[in-house]
């Protein structure tokens, strides 16, 4: 039974290894995934570990309900310091305090120097120490008008210690620090990120904090831990903690895992979409194997072999497969998690170097996965092939097919649960944007087989259809590769499922993105009416808001306005608030008042018209509200709206108020308009004068604005079809793989052709006309479904982040070519070997 | 009326032809030095054991096989000297092919079969004439079926059409026959014989069935490559002596 199996693998090896490459694509994506993620894990663990490596116990704020700041910490007297380090258990003690995104180096021609994507931390740092997080590459601790910065920032500037760098502050105004020193966090390597590191008083000053800190690490010198945590802990004041340097450890860790994570399991599901797709290309193959060994199968039925015994040979014969394409897949993946590796510490000397992680977790579940999927695949040709009948081996070809009521009403038990579940996410009383998703992709994949199943009821006439240009223009060959299309539909199908996946997901994402951008397009249009806008363009991150007052002052500018994202209680309740200058607000924003005045008082606050229908409130009504400084006061509805497209959130309070209860007073957006009678330009070249300070502001208007979200859309949208393309990597391997089995089954046909006349051009040109017939059918189901897909999603997304549904017109033509091409491609090998056939022995073919 | 020897032409003739299979000691001669011709308007039978020579013979002249020394005509054109793309416009246009089985596009109708050559050509063909020779091998009222939708002996019926629907120079049938049962057997020689008598076309089939031999005007015998015999006007009894008499 064995040697059986073993022949047979052998004597198809070539489509076998096709096979393979699509199950070890995705097999190698999962195991990569894995790898890379693990890798990075353990790298990001050890840097923490290094980082804080002296650090026994640190002190700090307890985590407040209420925080403005983004990412900064909530920060406390710095008098603690002394008083810690005057224990007899500590043996050493820093104060420290940080931002981020507050400094900038600028390089020589004024431009700023950061990393795109990473972020800029500005800290204090008092040099090497048993607490320090840096390791000094060259130089001494700065001090005053000194700065030290990473190596990977410092070689990206050029600056070697004792340059006099200028740097961007949250001041406003640049100033000049000698570089003291190069550093680096842990023991190398910072993911990316810049650090800028000053003294205490420094940071304190730039950041213009008072003298505060944000956290006192402390080294006890062989002191106990929890003597050394029970030693500090009276000397703190309320709403500050010390926990010890594991947790401190523990807690970098699970920051770093916790983004880590998020990029492994993006991977992860990529993958899975992938083998998903292989799933039908396995099938596939196996299918046509199986109905090609029809009567050797027979055969073996007749002198004895029982059904299961046939079935087992097949799923015997998948397994074989399997294991094989999990082994190269689980290899593939670590060489390319190795490369990708590689390639991130090409990217400059921020990435550290570390070992390949491959936990056994990885190879079972990658080996799992290879042969579950290539098993699932094989099922329904092996129950096929065990209904073989012994008379199958006299009798001549003869394929039984799927009736077409079974087929109806198999691909309806899939297509129909599926789009219900399309259905519930698009339309149905579903919580949260997450189990909308989830019931949306389930669907889609359910819809996928669905619709894979039941397209061979229309594939041959489809295939016919789209073959009628290429007949009335290839003449003969067009009119052979549009009846070979259609000849097998179950086959031609089968091959286009694979691209319709593909495609159906590429254009899917083009339909968000398009939709993303005409809503964007509708919002520029209809609720912002400022001329021109200042924010950080690169990771949209507050700012100063002395910025909003500088730009006021400048006699060019008419209104401007900044927007502040507050944290607050209203009425019990933590929300996210707007702090808005409303008196200036209307000429750059327009958020639909509908009632009341847009203009609040610094006792107003204005509600979004379904959150005040939900909670019964009307102008007037008085609302409860707590800062995130404990300042606690009632506030008036005087405004209700109905476009929170700029202003983001369901409640806006004057800036007026809100800045005064903030620790840190920023901005994340100012909007202004030109005064009347001055030129734009004119306009734009003194608002840059202020901007120009703020190294990391962007100053646009509306046509740039848009262009910008435009470009950060299309980003987005490449390294989401980067990694699509495995995808239609697939199912190119897939068309090439029928089309090699068909060519196979043909030869006789080819043999007979050519000898009557057809030259190998012709021959060539009529596989490849079948192969791009069969793709288009694919491309034109998958941009379909696409737009369907697509149509759903806008739809379960929230109207504050897409209201409209953009069809991108030219990019489903470039797909339905691209399809085409894909086909013309995949034709080429088998096309190839068909002309080569030597006429004779194809016509002896048997 | 004496023939002279200007006065025949030739549809197709050999020169020294010689077909030689593999090399050193695994090398198999299957044609020695053939020099053969066949006459225009005539019906030729090849015959000889298996390993003979015959389909070899058949296939070269056909221009599906190249030969290792001598030359093949077709017409007057020396195949030896076109390439692949002019060999296989040479068979499109001036040779028309009966094979054993599977001799049709299975997703092409009968008339598509027939007109194939011409459509893989430049598609000029005289429909007059396909229906007139689709008419002719009965299967007028089939013109749009597909082949599954036909026995075997309509099959090799529309096989015979397209080999004479573009007029070709010479008709190879190999083993033509051989597939069917004597009664349709004798209904497609009949009308292979007609072909010639009444349109003049020139055929040659390659056989080992003495009956369906006696069919033709003339019966070449091969053994080891080599023609040993030539027979005018056979019969099914004088074939057989021959093969009898040739492997004593």
């Amino acid at each position: 039974m064995l040697k059986l199996v073993v022949r047979g693998i052998r004597a198809n090896l070539g489509r076998l290894v096709l096979t393979l490459i699509s199950v070890v694509l995705g097999v190698a994506f999962v195991s990569g995934s894995f790898v890379l993620a693990d890798s990075l894990r353990s790298i990001f663990d050890q840097i923490s570990e290094d980082a804080f490596a002296g650090v026994d116990a640190q002190v700090r704020a307890v985590e407040p309900e209420l925080n403005s700041s983004g990412e900064n910490l909530v920060r406390f007297d710095e008098s603690i310091i002394d008083e810690i380090s005057a224990l007899p258990e500590v043996d050493y003690a820093e104060g420290g305090i940080f931002a981020f995104e507050q400094t900038y180096s600028l390089l020589d021609d004024g431009e700023v120097n950061r990393p795109l994507g990473p972020p800029v931390f500005t800290s204090s740092w008092g040099g090497p120490s048993p607490v320090s997080s840096f390791t000094v590459v060259e130089g001494v601790a700065p001090i005053g008008q000194q700065v030290a910065l990473d190596s990977a920032q410092a070689n990206a500037g050029g600056f070697a210690v004792g340059d006099q760098v200028t740097m961007s502050l949250p001041t406003g105004e640049p100033e000049q620090f000698e570089l003291s020193a190069i550093i680096d966090f842990g023991d190398g390597g910072t993911g990316g990120a810049y650090f800028n590191l000053f003294d205490l008083d420094t940071t304190q000053r730039i950041l213009d904090s008072g003298d505060v800190v944000d956290s006192v690490v402390v080294n006890g010198g062989g002191t106990d831990t929890d003597v050394l945590l029970a030693a500090i802990e009276p000397l703190l004041p309320a709403d500050v903690e010390v926990v010890s340097g594991e947790t401190v450890i523990g807690e970098s860790q699970e920051d770093f895992g916790s983004v880590i994570g998020i990029f492994g399991n993006i991977l992860l599901s990529f993958a899975f979409v992938v083998l998903f797709v292989s799933i039908f290309i396995i099938y596939n193959t196996f299918a046509i194997l199986v109905g090609q060994r029809t009567k050797q199968l027979g055969l073996l039925r007749s002198i004895g072999a029982s059904g299961g015994q046939i079935r087992f040979m097949v799923l015997i014969e998948a397994l074989i497969i399997g294991i094989f394409a999990s082994i190269v897949g689980l290899f593939g993946g670590i060489g390319v998690a190795w490369l990708l590796k590689l390639l991130f510490s090409a990217g400059g000397n921020s990435f550290p170097d570390g070992p390949l992680e491959i936990r056994l977790r990885t190879v079972i579940v990658v080996v799992a996965v290879g042969l579950f999927v290539t098993l699932i695949s094989a099922i329904i040709p092996a129950f096929r092939a065990s209904r073989v009948s012994p008379l199958e081996a006299v009798r001549d070809g003869g394929r039984k097919e799927r009736s077409v009521s079974f087929r109806l009403v198999a691909g309806a038990v899939v297509l129909i649960p599926g789009l219900v579940l399309l259905a519930l996410g698009m339309f149905g009383d579903v919580d949260g944007t997450a189990a909308r998703l989830a019931a949306i992709g389930i669907g889609a994949a359910l819809t996928f087989i669905g619709v894979s199943m039941m397209s061979a009821l229309f594939a041959g006439r489809a295939a016919g259809m789209i073959g009628g240009p290429v007949e009335a223009t290839r003449g003969i060959n067009g009119r052979l590769a549009r009846d070979n299309a259609s000849r097998n539909p179950q086959r031609t199908a089968a091959t286009a499922t694979a691209l319709m996946i593909g495609l159906a997901l590429i254009t899917g994402v083009a339909v968000l993105a398009s939709s993303l951008l005409a809503t964007f397009d509708d919002l520029l249009e209809d609720a912002l009416t400022a001329d021109l806008f200042v924010y950080e363009a690169n990771q949209g991150l507050d700012f100063s808001s002395g910025v909003v007052e500088q730009l006021d002052a400048l006699p060019s500018t008419d209104s401007v306005a900044g927007f502040a994202r507050v944290e607050m209680l209203v009425d019990g309740d933590v929300e996210a608030v707007t702090g808005f200058d409303t008196a200036t607000g209307t000429s750059v924003i327009n958020a639909g008042i509908l009632d009341g005045t847009a203009e609040l008082s610094q006792n107003g606050i204005a509600v979004f018209d379904e959150t005040a229908d939900e909670r019964g409130w009307g102008l007037g009504t008085t609302v409860p509200v707590e800062f995130e400084d404990g300042f606690v006061t009632d506030l008036t509805v005087e405004a209700i709206y109905d476009d929170r497209s700029i202003v983001e959130n369901s409640f806006i309070v004057d800036r007026r108020l809100s800045r005064q209860h903030v620790q840190i007073d920023a901005v994340g957006f100012v909007g202004i308009t030109i005064a009347d009678g001055v030129d734009a330009e004119v306009a734009r070249a003194e608002v840059e004068t202020i901007t120009d300070n703020f190294a990391q502001l962007t100053v646009q208007d509306n046509t740039e604005f848009q262009e910008g979200v435009e470009g950060q859309i299309g980003q987005i949208q490449i390294v989401i079809n980067g990694l699509l393309v495995l995808c239609l990597v697939v199912a190119f391997f897939g068309i090439i793989n029928t089309m090699a089995l068909s060519v196979l089954e043909r030869t006789r046909e080819i043999g007979l052709l050519r000898a009557v006349g057809m030259t190998r051009n012709q021959l060539k040109s009529t596989i490849r006309w079948e192969a791009v017939i069969v793709s288009i059918f694919g491309a034109l189901l998958g941009i379909l479904m696409g737009l369907l897909l697509g149509w759903a999603a806008v739809v379960a997304i929230p109207d504050s982040f897409i209201s409209k549904v953009g069809i991108p017109w030219l990019s489903l033509v470039i797909y339905l070519i691209v399809g085409g091409i894909i086909g013309v491609i995949a034709a080429y090998f088998p096309a190839q070997r068909a002309s080569k056939l030597n006429v004779l022995d194809a016509i002896s073919h048997s | 009326m004496t023939v002279t020897e200007e006065a025949v032409r030739w549809a197709a003739r050999a020169d020294r032809a010689s077909k030689i299979y593999g090399s050193g000691d695994t090398e198999v001669h299957a044609l020695r030095e053939v020099s053969v011709g066949f006459e225009a308007g005539r019906f030729t039978a090849i015959m000889g054991p298996s390993g003979s020579g015959k389909s070899t013979l058949m296939h070269c002249m056909a221009g599906l096989d190249r030969l290792t020394s001598g030359s093949a005509f077709i017409g007057g054109t020396d195949l030896g000297t076109l390439n692949d793309k002019q060999l296989t416009k040479m068979r499109r246009e001036q040779v028309g092919f009966i094979f054993q089985s599977f001799n049709l596009v299975p997703t092409l109708n009968v008339r598509e079969n027939v007109t194939l050559p011409s459509d893989l050509g430049d598609g000029k063909i005289d429909m007059g004439w396909v229906d007139e020779v689709i008419q002719t091998v009965g299967l007028g009222d089939r013109i749009s079926h597909r082949p599954n939708e036909l026995s075997g002996g309509q099959q090799q019926r529309v096989a015979v059409a397209r080999a004479l629907a573009t007029r070709p120079e010479i008709v190879f049938g190999d083993e033509p026959t051989g597939n069917l049962d004597s009664k349709t057997s004798a209904e497609i020689l009949e009308f292979m014989r007609r072909a010639v008598k009444d349109l003049g076309q020139t055929i040659v089939m390659v056989t080992h069935d003495p009956v369906t031999a006696s069919y033709s005007d003339r019966v070449l015998f091969l053994a080891d490559g080599q023609i040993v015999k030539q027979m005018d006007d056979p019969t099914p009894d004088s074939v057989l002596d021959t093969i009898k008499s040739l492997g004593d």
